[in-house]
C-alpha cells in the first residue's frame, strides 16, 4: 500500500521555465454547481435498493459497567433484522485511529459510548427498538478532572482484564528541554509566571455523520463520512479480518470535517457489521446530539508558564507545565506528544527551555484532532503570556515579539536514555524552508491601526471600550510518516482525455480543485480540461487523510510529478513532429512548443491522437515524509480591534487582519476563505464555545447548537486577509498547508486585545460576559 | 411505558405545491416537512443538520418565507406551495444568486449552502436592495462552520446588483 517511497530532496523538479498560466489563480472551486443547487450527494443522501436503517443505543453514564443486557424484546419486534450487543460480538474489534478497541465493551468509560446497535426495516422501528433492549449498569463515580485523575492508578476502568495494560494508560508525560533554565532564570532581569486553561470545543460540523454500509459476497463498499478514504479502508479492513483490497471507501462530498472526521468513522463499523449481519445494505446517521457526546473534542488543557527576561526584553527562560485531558480516547488513541509545548520551543529564539505536556485519562468523552488541534491551546498560553510580559516590561507587545524573533528552528532529537525527552536546539540554527514570520506581524499591525493602542485604552468614561491586540504563531509542517504514502496518477489517451486519479477526499477546503489546477500547470492545460477522480479507493493509490494541513504539502508534489511525468512521455511523442528533442520543448495554454521558438506549436490534443490507443500515457507521482534538514513550518499573525460592553460583558469583534505565509497560494481564493474559516473557529473558542457537564454525573449539558454556542453571520466581523508568499522548493510550487492553522492566533489576539480595552487579564477561555462582569465588579471592590 | 406495537399505523393525505408542481401522498402525520421532501420525493438537496432548529440548514420557503423545513411538519404544509433548492434550477440553469456564491466562494464544504441559499433568496424576494446589516439578520439563523460568512454577503451584494432597482 505505501510500497513507493520517493523522498523528494531539495526542488522536486526542475522549475517550470516559464510564467504561471493556472497556478495563483483565483479559479471557482470545481464542485460549486452541484453545491449550490443540492445536487452534491453527502453519504446521507445516498440510498440503496433494499436498504435497512440502523440507530446506535448509547450508554447514558460516563462510566458504568454492563450487569446485564437482554435484546429479546427488540429482536422480537417485526421489522428489527438485527441487534448487536456485546453478547453476540465478542472479539470483535473497531479501530480509535489505529488503535483496536472492543466493538461493544462491558465497560464504559464515556456517556455516549456505544451499547448495542440495531438494523431495521425503517428508521422508526429502529429507534423504537433501542427503547426494547433492556441494560442494567453499575455506574460508577466519572472522573473528569485531568489534575485529579493524574495521580490516581486507575482512573478509568473497572475491569482491567479487557483492557490489558490499562495502568499504564493513565498517564503520559513529554518533555522539551534545551540550556538551563535555573540559570536562565538566575540571569533574568524579570520573572513573570501565570496559570491559562482552554476548554473542550466541538467540530460542529453541519453534517451530522452518516454512512451507508453494503456487503457483495467478500466486498465491502461504505459511503462514509471521512478526512481519509485510505485510512478508513485499512481501519475498516483491520476490524473485519479482510484483506484491504476488498474494501471500497467513498467519499465524493463531506460536509466538514475540522479533523473529526479524520479516521474512519466509528458508525461505519457498526453499520458494517449489521449490514453483514443481514446481508442487506444498511444506512447509520447519527443525530445531532451524538455528534456531540460520541464525539472526539479538542483536549482541554491546564498550563503553568514561567518567563524570564533580560530589561531589553531578551528571553532568558521558559518553563511551561500543560495538563492535557486526554478524555476517554484509551489507549494510544490519539495524542500529540508535544504538540502543547512544541510551540512554545519554536516561536522565539531562546536558549533555557524546559517544557513537560502530561496527559490524563479521564471519562470526557473522546478527544482528537481538531482544526489546530493543540496549535490553538499552545499559541494562547504563549501569546497571552508574552503580552503580560510586554506589560511588565513596559516594551511595545510587537516590539517584545521582533525582539526574540527566532530566525532558526529546532528539530527533535530524541534522548536515546529517555524517549519521552526532545532536544530542540536552537544553537545548531536548523533554517526553516521558509519564514516571513515578521512580515506578517508588519501587515497586521499596520491593517489594524497598531499606533491606536495607546489612545483607545485612555478613551473617555463610556462603558463600552475598545482595544487592540495581536497575536503571532508557527506550526508545523507535514508530517507523512507510513502508511500515508502521498500517490497521484495521470493518464492521458488517445482521444486526448486527461484523468487525474487522486484518492484524497475534498473536505471543502477545495482539495479537488487545487490538484487539478497543479496537474493543469504542469501540463500545460486548462484545469477545466482535466477530469479528476477523487475521494474513492476504486482507481486511485494511497493518499493522505485531508487533516494537519498535510493534504495539499503531500499531494501536491504528488500530482506535479505524476503531471510532469506523463508530459515528459507525450513531449517524445510530439519532439519528431516538431523536429525537435523532447528536452527543448515546453507546453502551455494547450500547445506544445519548442522552448527557443514559440513560434513552432502543435496541439496538446494533436499529439495526444498519436498515443497507442491500447496504452494511455500514465504518469506516477508519490511523495514520503518530509526530508531530514530544514525546519518545515507556517507561520502568521492575527490584530483584532473588539469593543467589550462592560454593562453586558459582551465582546464584539470589529476588525480582524491576518496574514498568513503558507508558501504559494495555489488558489488565492480558496486560501482567503481558510482564512475566514479559521477566524470563525477562533472566535468561538475565545468567546463561546465550551463543552459543560454536569460535575456530579460527568453528562454533557449542551450537547446542542442552541446551548453549544457557535459564531453566527452576526458575529462575524470585517476580515482584511493576507496571504505572505514565500518559494519553497520542497512543495509543488511552493504551497504548503493552509487549512487548519488559521485559527491558531486568534484566541490570544482577542485575549490581548481585551485587556487593551479593560486592562484585565483573562487566562481562562471562553472569555464569555459572565467572567467579564465578574472581573469587573470585582476590581471595583478591590479599588 | 409504551406498548411494543404502538407504531404508527394511521395516515395522513398531504397535497402541496413543491416547486411549481402538485404532489401529494400519504404519510406518518409526525413526519416533518425535510423528511417529506427528502425521503419521499427525494429532494436531496435540503440538508437535515440537526433536525431541531438550530442550523438551518434544512431552510426552505414555504409561502414566500423562509422556514426551518425539520420544524415544520408536512401535514402544516398541505395546500400551501414550497420551494426548495431544487426549485431555483427548473431549467437547469443557475439563479444569479446561485452564479455570486460560486464565484465569491461563499461555500467550503457546501452542507449549510442550500439552506443558506434559500434564506437569502427570501430575503431578496423580499427585498431586493439589502444592507450588509439585513444581509446579516437574515442569515444568522443559518450556521456555517467552515466560516464562509464574508463571502455570503458578498455573494448576496452582488446578486442584490443584477437585480433591478
Amino acid at each position: 500500500m505505501s510500497s513507493e517511497k520517493l523522498l523528494i530532496k531539495g526542488p522536486p523538479l526542475p522549475p517550470l521555465g516559464r510564467e504561471f498560466t493556472v497556478v495563483g489563480r483565483s479559479l471557482n472551486r470545481r464542485d460549486g454547481v452541484e453545491k449550490v443547487t443540492g445536487r452534491a450527494m453527502y453519504s446521507g443522501d445516498i440510498k440503496l435498493a433494499n436498504m435497512l436503517y440502523a440507530k446506535i443505543l448509547r450508554c447514558p453514564h460516563p462510566r458504568a459497567r454492563i450487569k446485564k443486557i437482554d435484546a429479546s424484546r427488540a429482536e422480537a419486534l417485526p421489522g428489527v433484522k438485527a441487534v448487536l450487543t456485546k453478547e453476540n460480538t465478542k472479539g470483535w474489534r473497531t479501530y480509535w485511529y489505529m488503535t483496536p478497541q472492543i466493538a461493544l465493551p462491558e465497560c464504559l468509560t464515556y456517556e455516549g459510548q456505544e451499547v448495542a446497535a440495531v438494523a431495521a426495516e425503517d428508521i422508526t422501528i429502529a429507534q423504537k427498538a433501542l427503547e426494547l433492549i433492556d441494560v442494567e449498569y453499575e455506574v460508577f463515580p466519572p472522573m473528569l478532572n485531568a489534575e485529579k485523575t493524574l495521580n490516581s492508578p486507575r482512573p478509568l476502568y473497572v475491569a482491567d482484564e479487557e483492557y490489558p495494560g490499562s495502568e499504564v494508560f493513565d498517564r503520559k508525560e513529554y518533555v522539551i528541554k534545551r540550556g538551563d533554565i535555573k540559570k536562565g532564570f538566575d540571569a533574568s532581569h524579570i520573572i513573570v509566571e501565570d496559570t491559562y486553561s482552554t476548554q473542550a470545543q466541538y467540530h460542529g460540523t453541519i453534517q451530522t455523520r452518516a454512512c451507508i454500509a453494503s456487503w457483495d459476497g467478500q466486498d465491502l463498499t461504505v459511503w462514509d463520512a471521512t478526512q481519509g478514504v485510505w485510512n478508513s479502508r485499512d481501519a475498516l479492513a483491520f476490524s473485519f479480518g479482510l484483506n484491504p483490497e476488498n474494501v471500497r471507501v467513498i467519499v465524493k462530498y463531506l460536509g466538514g470535517g475540522f479533523g473529526s472526521k479524520a479516521s474512519a468513522q466509528r458508525i461505519s463499523y457498526y453499520a458494517a457489521k449489521l449490514s453483514m449481519v443481514t446481508g442487506r445494505p444498511v444506512r447509520l446517521e447519527r443525530t445531532r446530539r451524538e455528534e456531540f457526546i460520541n464525539h472526539p473534542h479538542r483536549w482541554d488543557c491546564k498550563t503553568y508558564l514561567k518567563i524570564g527576561a533580560k530589561k531589553d526584553g531578551t528571553l532568558a527562560a521558559i518553563y511551561q507545565r500543560t495538563i492535557v485531558n486526554v478524555g476517554a480516547a484509551g489507549l494510544n488513541g490519539n495524542y500529540y506528544p508535544v504538540m502543547a509545548i512544541w510551540h512554545t520551543s519554536n516561536l522565539y529564539a531562546c536558549s533555557n527551555v524546559y517544557l513537560e505536556q502530561i496527559g490524563a485519562y479521564t471519562n470526557l468523552q473522546l478527544t482528537g484532532p481538531q482544526r489546530g488541534p493543540l496549535n490553538m491551546p499552545a499559541i494562547f498560553f504563549l501569546e497571552s503570556h508574552m503580552d503580560r510580559l510586554a506589560e511588565e516590561l513596559d516594551i511595545d507587545p510587537l516590539e517584545l515579539r521582533l525582539k526574540n524573533y527566532a530566525a532558526y528552528g529546532s528539530n527533535y532529537a530524541w534522548e536515546a536514555t529517555r524517549p519521552q525527552t526532545a532536544i530542540l536546539d536552537q544553537e545548531r540554527k536548523i533554517p526553516y524552508s521558509s519564514k516571513h514570520l515578521d512580515q506578517c506581524m508588519d501587515l497586521v499591525t499596520k491593517a489594524i491601526g497598531w499606533e491606536r493602542r495607546k489612545s483607545l485604552k485612555d478613551a473617555g468614561q463610556s462603558l463600552k471600550k475598545r482595544g487592540i491586540g495581536m497575536a503571532s504563531f508557527v506550526v508545523f509542517q507535514g508530517v507523512g510518516g507510513p502508511p500515508y504514502a502521498a500517490n497521484a496518477d495521470v493518464e492521458m489517451t488517445s482521444e486526448g482525455a486527461i484523468n487525474l486519479f487522486i484518492g484524497v477526499v475534498d473536505i471543502g477546503a477545495g482539495q479537488q480543485t487545487i490538484f487539478t489546477m497543479i496537474a493543469a500547470e504542469e501540463l500545460g492545460v486548462k484545469a477545466d480540461e482535466i477530469i479528476t477522480v477523487w475521494g474513492d479507493t476504486k482507481g486511485t493509490r494511497y493518499a493522505p487523510s485531508c487533516h494537519a494541513s498535510r493534504c495539499t504539502a503531500e499531494m501536491g508534489p504528488a500530482v506535479l510529478q505524476a503531471a510532469a511525468e506523463a508530459r515528459q512521455k507525450l513531449f517524445e511523442i510530439a519532439a519528431p513532429l516538431l523536429g525537435a528533442r523532447a528536452e527543448d520543448l515546453q507546453s502551455k495554454n494547450g500547445d506544445i512548443y519548442v522552448k527557443s521558438d514559440p513560434s513552432r506549436s502543435i496541439p496538446l490534443k494533436t499529439v495526444c491522437s498519436r498515443i497507442d490507443p491500447d496504452a494511455p500515457i500514465r504518469g506516477r507521482g508519490s511523495r514520503a515524509p518530509n526530508p531530514d534538514g530544514p525546519m518545515f513550518a507556517t507561520f502568521g499573525a492575527q490584530a483584532v480591534e473588539l469593543e467589550v460592553d462592560g454593562e453586558t460583558g459582551e465582546v464584539t469583534i470589529l476588525r480582524v487582519a491576518a496574514a498568513h505565509e503558507f508558501g504559494r497560494a495555489i488558489n488565492p481564493k480558496l486560501c482567503i476563505s481558510q482564512i475566514y474559516g479559521g477566524i470563525e473557529f477562533g472566535m468561538g473558542y475565545a468567546l463561546s464555545e465550551e463543552g459543560i457537564y454536569d460535575p456530579l454525573t460527568g453528562k454533557m449539558l449542551n450537547n446542542n447548537l442552541h446551548q453549544y454556542r457557535m459564531p453566527t453571520s452576526l458575529d462575524i466581523p470585517h476580515i482584511d486577509a493576507f496571504i505572505v508568499e514565500g518559494e519553497d522548493p520542497y512543495f509543488a510550487y511552493s504551497a504548503k498547508g493552509a487549512g487548519e492553522n488559521t485559527n491558531t492566533p486568534t484566541p490570544a489576539a482577542i485575549r490581548n486585545a481585551i485587556y487593551n480595552a479593560l486592562g484585565i487579564w483573562f487566562n481562562d477561555l471562553p472569555i464569555t460576559p459572565d467572567k467579564i462582569i465578574k472581573a469587573i465588579q470585582e476590581r471595583k471592590k478591590r479599588s | 411505558m409504551t406498548a411494543e406495537n404502538d407504531l404508527p399505523q394511521r395516515t395522513k393525505h398531504v397535497e402541496l405545491i413543491v416547486n411549481g408542481k402538485r404532489v401529494q401522498g400519504d404519510i406518518d402525520s409526525r413526519m416533518t416537512l425535510a423528511e417529506f421532501l427528502r425521503e419521499e420525493l427525494g429532494l436531496m438537496g435540503t440538508k437535515v443538520g440537526c433536525n431541531r432548529g438550530e442550523c438551518g440548514s434544512c431552510t426552505v420557503i414555504l409561502d414566500g418565507n423562509p422556514v426551518y423545513s425539520c420544524s415544520v411538519l408536512a401535514v402544516e404544509a398541505t395546500g400551501r406551495e414550497v420551494l426548495t433548492i431544487e426549485g431555483l434550477t427548473p431549467e437547469g440553469k443557475l439563479d444569479p444568486l446561485q452564479e455570486a456564491f460560486i464565484e465569491h466562494d461563499a461555500l467550503q464544504c457546501g452542507y449549510c449552502t442550500p439552506g443558506m441559499i434559500m434564506s437569502v433568496k427570501a430575503l431578496l424576494d423580499r427585498k431586493p436592495h439589502p444592507t450588509e446589516g439585513e444581509i446579516k439578520r437574515a442569515t444568522d439563523g443559518n450556521l456555517c462552520r467552515c466560516g464562509a460568512y464574508p463571502n455570503i454577503i458578498k455573494a448576496t451584494l452582488a446578486a442584490s446588483e443584477k437585480l433591478i432597482r
